[in-house]
């Protein structure tokens, strides 16, 4: 049942990309109401095929590679909203939306595996992911500004206004977005790590600190307490930052995806290491 | 419908013929006033600008208001209107809408885009309905000719992009710090051009402002006609870095802002961004400072380059603004048209049902002995004829609207039906 409700938030997803495609060309102050009727409704399907999920499991829906990549394009969609809202930027559809879109059409065609794992309950861990995940989401709005910031930039040095220079907002918006969503992100990561540590020493046993994706993650964390710390002083600020927060951005993606398929305890591969 | 439109604008005639055709501003209600006046002028508007002047009547039907107009034109102007006639265009109906939507969006200006036409065209209409000349037809396509021009505005950014050297350095400006409330300009070299610039950036929303000249007096004039800072020259680069816009005019032959320096400022701003317009010449702002993280500088072939590509943005926007005028006109056309001819459908009808039921009720002594079925097979008979027969000219009356001919033809039909006015 979520499958289809998924499936068809995909395709509204789709439309609503496509639809931002001429508003952005044409240079409009805002969307088409069109287009965020689209994105809309393939966001209120989303959450419905979650919640569905979750009525079905009684968890959290993020207990395989498929399902985490469903909540975090379902979260990235809900952020996309908030900051379209809050800073009415037309062209952000294009940068937020194609990863998200990938990202749900990945989810929706993985296969469903059927839930047998015991081990996805307790406060500590639901603080955890639920921690990590708006962490990310806080994060990709950070890369997101940096590219908005870094093409911008590009086009003022250059002084020849070319297409972006037209269609994307100020440096301040883009350096007003990029450090509050890092102001937002590093709380948050650092609270689901802090979480996971927890929850993890009460779960696991043996040297579960070397895991792959803790190690990751630990780097991740490093790379944006850099950013953030640099970004409130003032020390690293416009392109120097935002090349770094690229660089975070790989290393998160590693961490919530390449690291799955290799970590032993934390992968989403129950089979391989010994949970309980 | 009746309108026509005559003028000379920028395009067709030269400042002499249009300022000989000028209605001055005092003038201009009483001009009005004497155009509706005339026989067979129902309304009337004037737009006189310097680079235009219009006439436009709403007539009433089956009357040629050219004749009528020019010899208004020749009345006013007290001449004989022959020489200028080359330079005259004429619009109707359709057209003359057009025009004006046109002409309301900024489509028909020298600079296109520019904003002033829409005012001064409100003010004409102001004159003109306080005269008492718009009242129906033309009052409608005047409001909404200035709400085309607002939909213009707004769904295309055909006024946006500056296109002249010193606004170019506000949108600049814009560009990079997204508001300028609350931001700083430093003033380097009081001369005019700097002037111009800072003066456009204070009214744009920044707020402070600091000066400095080699000429101590001159700044201190300089700032206190914006109600800012003069700073001496000698000290200059110790109070840069409190600025987030510097602007450097100072006849000086080498750098005044050299790179180093502005390692130093940013520092001190804690990479806070900085903008310089530079303009110059020779420069006074060493162009390897745009290098810099968060350092930009603009000299003046830099701005005029802006200018240009700001141009050319202007000219595709004003494409997709032809096309809304264009839906505009024909929506508006569609309305008025639809309009104008119900009246005449709801008499005509009206007309031939009375003949209908008068007819039956001539005859209803012969009819007596009906039947309710053959009453009503009677009464189905009578109004089906009357449907065929009205269906012809309803079907001319409603596919024709738009079409020159149409007020013609809407009389003829009133004419032919008796049907009275």
């Amino acid at each position: 049942m979520h499958s289809v409700l998924l499936w068809i938030a995909v395709v509204f997803y789709a439309c609503g990309i496509l639809l931002t495609v001429p508003s952005v060309i044409r240079r409009r102050p805002t969307l088409a109401p069109a287009t965020l009727a689209a994105l809309g409704l393939g966001l209120l399907l989303h959450a419905a095929a979650l919640g569905v999920e979750a009525a079905a499991i009684h968890r959290l829906p993020v207990t395989d590679v498929r399902s985490a990549l469903s909540f975090f394009s379902f979260l990235a969609t809900l952020a996309f909203f908030f900051v379209y809202l809050r800073y009415r930027i037309t062209a952000l559809g294009l940068f937020m939306l194609p990863l998200v879109f990938v990202l749900s059409l990945i989810s929706a065609f993985r296969p469903e595996r059927p839930f047998a794992n015991p081990a996805f309950r307790g406060g500590w861990l639901l603080t955890h992911i639920a921690s990590i995940f708006l962490g990310y989401t806080a994060f990709f709005l950070t890369f997101v500004a940096a590219i908005m910031y870094l093409f911008q930039e590009r086009e003022l040095k250059s002084k020849r206004p070319r297409a972006f220079y037209y269609r994307l907002p100020s440096l301040e918006v883009c350096d007003a977005l990029y450090s509050r969503s890092l102001v937002i992100g590093l709380p948050f990561l650092s609270l689901g790590i802090l979480t996971g540590f927890v929850w993890a020493s009460r779960m696991w046993k043996g040297p579960w600190e070397l895991d792959p994706k803790i190690l990751a993650s630990l780097v991740t964390w490093l790379v944006y307490l850099v950013l953030f710390s640099t970004r409130l002083s003032g020390a690293w600020r416009g392109r120097r930052s935002a090349y770094l927060a690229i660089f975070g951005f790989i290393a998160m993606m590693v961490t919530f995806l390449g690291v799955s398929l290799l970590s032993g305890q934390h992968g989403y591969i129950p089979q391989l290491g010994s949970l309980p | 419908m009746n309108l026509l439109l005559v003028g000379v604008n920028h395009r067709t005639a030269p400042v002499e013929v249009r300022e000989r055709l000028n209605f001055p501003e005092s003038r201009l209600a009483s001009a009005v006033a004497d155009l509706v006046r005339r026989e067979g002028i129902l309304e009337g508007l004037l737009v006189s600008t310097c680079n235009r002047v219009e006439v436009v009547s709403s007539a009433a039907e089956g009357i040629d208001a050219e004749p009528l107009l020019r010899q208004f034109l020749a009345d006013y102007h007290r001449c004989d209107l022959s020489p200028y006639e080359s330079y005259f265009y004429w619009y109707r109906q359709q057209e003359a809408v057009r025009h004006l939507f046109r002409v309301a969006a900024s489509l028909d200006s020298m600079l296109v885009g520019e904003p002033q036409i829409l005012g001064q065209m409100k003010r004409a209409y102001a004159v003109a309905r306080e005269a008492g000349a718009l009242n129906g037809l033309l009052n409608e396509v005047a409001t909404q000719a200035f709400a085309v021009a607002r939909k213009v505005r707004r769904e295309t950014a055909i006024g946006t992009a500056a296109v002249s050297v010193p606004y170019a350095a506000v949108e600049l400006a814009k560009k990079i710090f997204g508001t300028l409330a609350g931001k700083t300009i430093f003033v380097i070299g009081a001369g005019k051009m700097s002037e111009l610039a800072a003066k456009h950036l204070l009214s744009s929303g920044a707020s402070a402002i600091f000066v400095s000249n080699r000429t101590y007096d001159r700044a201190v004039e300089l700032a206190q006609a914006f109600h800012g800072t003069a700073i001496r020259f000698e000290q200059l680069l110790d109070y840069v870095s409190k600025a987030d816009i510097v602007i450097s005019s100072t006849g000086a032959p080498h750098f005044v802002i050299q790179k180093p320096q502005v390692e130093k400022m940013l520092a001190a701003r804690k990479n806070r961004p900085m903008f310089f317009v530079d303009i110059a010449v020779p420069r006074d702002i060493d162009p390897t400072v745009n290098e810099l993280d968060n350092a930009f500088v603009y000299d003046i072939d830099d701005l005029e380059q802006v200018v240009d590509a700001n141009q050319k943005q202007r000219q595709r926007e004003a494409v997709y603004a032809e096309e809304i005028v264009q839906q505009e006109v024909q929506k508006m056309m569609r309305r008025l048209a639809s309009r104008e001819v119900v009246p005449t459908i709801v008499a005509l009808e009206e007309r031939l049902n009375r003949i209908r039921e008068s007819e039956v009720e001539r005859h209803r002594g012969r009819l007596s002995n009906l039947t309710p079925e053959q009453r009503q097979a009677l009464d189905a008979l009578t109004r089906g004829i009357v449907n065929k027969i009205l269906h012809g000219p309803i079907t001319e009356l409603k596919s024709g609207a738009g079409r020159p001919e149409h007020g013609t033809l809407v009389q003829l039909i009133r004419r032919i039906f008796g049907v009275g006015d």
